[in-house]
């Protein structure tokens, strides 16, 4: 009973998280990017500088007609957002924000595996969206979307497995644990290419092409409306906490900190996410979308040969220690 | 030398983390009132005291938006034996600001200052019949009119001071040789020393000037205007 | 691997283990059906991601995790993105394909059975009525690599070799001056990327 009981408070936790982190980024995003352009962004939900904007987003969200359109595959249509929607909370469960069983939903023995599995399979989400839709402008987003994952997966994989191999573990928490200062230097590169693919994959600028409002209206999501579209966008957001949360484990040491305080490792690695997801919010502001055929020829001809080279050090590095 | 690879990526983040430190040029209007520049169009005040019924606005207007009624009156003769003299008299003068393009003609072309530009901005109608804004509106918005910029320090001075002022040497000069004169007639002297004042009343008034606000625009304007109007 | 084959174990109460990897395979299996029977394409490559989820399912269900994952990264994540990639280039209609029958239905069932056959003769045949205690865990990612570095490095290395020779082949294939036809190239591509992944997978290894 107490297991169960364990259990159940794991997951309402993660739930939680994944409810609120989610939003939270949101909001930042919403006034960070206001910010950076000079402009003060929502001042007047929920009172104080507008921070239940995203709140009452949703209730709008969730007042609309749910529209499905005529010539749709209407279970497929609406199956799609909780495919894109769940692996994002299957993935928070395995990622640990502190030392010890307490500080992770659930250890996963191949934790990165688990990972990026999972996150790889919420992209299917889009892909039955953008056909299900019955419209052209869908396709072609389903279509960028397909092209995207394929081009920026193996790279990821690549630098992920290279963090691997520094380990000797593919289990998250294994992996913070065997975690030195002298990583850093050592896996920048991978880190550099681990996280432009993981915002490649979510589809976030400047490697939003498949969403690409200028050309393809809403790419796959062009159709829906309401709380199936909320859901989308909570994926994206939640996409960014994860893949966060997932650069800080794998190549900034986690809860390791430079004054280390005993029980406040979570602090660390929430503080290490929010810097990258500033980050993410940041390169959103600055940079233009990267045209289609640019996307493909970074991936494969530049983020594809640094994760070989930085597997080469990693192996080179690591027989040199032993 | 070549640019450093990855230099102008470096220079976009470091504008936008810039910008995000400074000030946000974000008007918040409703809650905060704009600066308006003084000469702002925003709506166009009737002095209806001086306004003599020429047509000369109605017939400028691009748009034919202004609509003006009128009867006119006989007045008496002012002096015994004189002649009856006959005036317009203003029934209704209306502009419909859902036609009107604010081109300020009309008040340009007025030759008895009897329209304004005021800077008020805030009428909007739910029922575009109500833009249309009769007499007595637009004479309401006369109290918004704010007093007309200072002059430039070196300008020449103001034809209506220029006239008080010489009138005013004159009467100087005139009580000057009188008071030379024997001072049996001081009484006399004393009523035109009265009434000097007066005539400087507008240089006082206009340092308020300077300083254009709606309170003291609103103050101002009864004062002076209606004054002006009997001339 | 350990075998405590010493207690004859009954087949008569079965654990919850053994029942959820009986529904799991009924759920794969009648997927598996669907996708080649269903008359709409699109339909047919999602059914195969459940058939593929599965199969990843069972996977776990025999402690095999780390096999488990690599299932779904590979299959489900990039070999049916694939597919979908391609179905959404051609002119596959929502709704039924009336043309999605190739008449190749009782060779195809032949040779799907006779797969069967062979592999499910295969494991009886390694393996008859032994017991793998699964309470200790047989497939974690360290008894996976060194069970696959010692004792099939061989088989693994003639298996990289030959995705090489496919990715080299595809290349070559892809880099002609006369065109064979667009799908043919295409397809090419795809198996080229797809077994890049594989082989980028299997070096992590």
């Amino acid at each position: 009973m107490n297991d169960a009981l364990d259990v159940a408070l794991r997951l309402l936790v993660v739930f939680a998280v994944f409810l609120v982190l989610p939003l939270v980024i949101g909001q930042t995003e919403h006034k960070v990017m206001a910010h950076m352009q000079g402009r003060l962004g929502p001042m007047y939900a929920g009172g104080f500088h507008g921070w239940a904007q995203l709140v009452a987003d949703g209730v709008k969200f969730a007042q609309k007609e749910d529209v499905v359109p005529a010539g749709a595959d209407r279970r497929i249509f609406q199956l799609a957002p909780a495919v894109a929607l769940l692996p994002y909370l299957l993935v928070l469960v395995a990622i640990p924000i502190g030392p010890g069983e307490g500080a992770v939903g659930e250890v996963v023995d191949a934790g990165l595996f688990f990972v990026l599995a999972v996150m790889g399979v919420g992209v299917l989400g889009s892909l039955m969206a953008g056909w299900a839709s019955a419209n052209k402008f869908s396709l072609l987003g389903g279509l960028r979307t397909a092209a995207q994952l394929l081009a920026y997966e193996l790279p990821m994989l690549l630098t992920a497995a290279s963090v691997a191999m520094a380990a000797g573990t593919v289990s998250l928490p294994g992996i913070v644990e065997a975690f030195e200062w002298w990583w850093l230097p050592w896996q920048i590169v991978g880190a550099l290419v681990f996280f432009v693919a993981g915002l490649a994959e979510l589809q976030r600028p400047p490697f939003d092409m498949p969403v690409a409002d200028s050309e393809i209206i809403f790419g796959a999501y062009t159709e829906y409306t309401g709380l199936r579209f909320a859901l989308f966008l909570l994926a994206e957001y939640a996409g960014i906490v994860v893949l966060c949360g997932l650069t800080t484990v794998l190549f900034l040491g986690g809860w390791h900190g430079p004054w280390g305080a005993d029980g406040l490792g979570w602090v660390w690695t929430l503080l290490k996410t929010a810097i990258l997801a500033f980050l993410v919010i940041w390169l959103r502001v600055s940079y233009p979308r990267l045209r289609e055929d640019q996307l493909q020829k970074l991936a494969w001809t530049t983020l594809v040969p640094l994760a070989l080279a930085q597997i080469a050090l990693t192996g080179i590095v690591k027989v040199a220690i032993q | 030398m070549p640019p450093i690879p990855g230099s102008g990526l470096a220079k976009g983040l470091a504008v936008t983390l810039r910008t995000m430190t400074r000030k946000t040029v974000t008007a918040q209007y409703p809650d905060v009132q704009p600066e308006l520049p003084p000469r702002t169009r925003g709506v166009i005040g009737l002095f209806e005291e001086n306004c003599t019924v020429c047509m000369l606005c109605a017939r400028e207007c691009p748009d034919w938006c202004i609509y003006i009624d009128s009867h006119k009156e006989t007045v008496p003769a002012a002096a015994p034996g004189g002649r009856e003299r006959s005036r317009n008299v203003l029934d209704r003068f209306a502009i419909d600001f859902a036609l009107c393009m604010y081109c300020g003609i009309c008040i340009e072309v007025c030759p008895f200052d009897a329209l304004f530009w005021s800077p008020e901005f805030e009428y909007a109608e739910t029922d575009i019949h109500e833009l249309t804004h009769e007499r007595d509106r637009l004479r309401e918005w006369m109290w918004t009119v704010p007093a007309p910029p200072a002059l430039d320090a070196s300008a020449e001075e103001p034809k209506e001071i220029a006239a008080a002022r010489k009138a005013a040497e004159k009467l100087a000069t005139q009580q000057q040789t009188e008071a030379e004169a024997p001072k049996a007639e001081a009484p006399k002297a004393e009523a035109p020393k009265a009434e000097a004042p007066k005539a400087e009343a507008p240089k006082a008034e206009a340092p308020e000037a300077e300083a254009p606000k709606a309170e003291a625009r609103k103050a101002e304007a009864p004062k002076t205007e209606p004054g002006e109007g009997k001339q | 691997m350990t075998l405590a084959a010493a207690a004859p174990q009954g087949f008569l109460s079965p654990t919850g283990v053994e029942v959820a990897f009986v529904l799991v395979g009924l759920v794969t299996f009648a997927a598996a059906i669907v996708t080649v029977t269903t008359k709409q394409l699109v339909h047919a490559a999602l059914w195969l991601v459940v058939a593929l989820g599965g199969l990843a399912a069972e996977y776990l269900l025999l402690t095999a995790e780390f096999v488990a994952w690599v299932q779904v990264l590979i299959y489900v994540g990039s070999v049916v993105v694939l597919l979908l990639f391609g179905l959404m280039l051609t002119k596959a209609p929502i709704g039924r394909s009336p043309d999605a029958d190739s008449g190749n239905r009782w060779a195809a069932l032949t040779v799907a059975v006779a797969a069967a056959a062979t592999l499910v003769w295969v494991v009886v045949d390694a393996f008859r009525t032994q017991w793998i205690d699964l309470d200790a865990p047989q497939g974690t990612t360290s008894v996976t690599g060194a069970m696959l570095f010692q004792h099939w490095v061989l088989p693994f290395e003639a298996l990289s070799v030959l995705l090489l020779a496919a990715l080299v082949g595809a290349i070559v294939l892809s880099r002609k001056s006369e065109e064979p036809s667009d799908e043919r190239v295409r397809d090419a591509k795809a198996h080229a990327r797809d077994d890049a992944e594989a082989a980028a997978d299997k070096e992590q290894r």
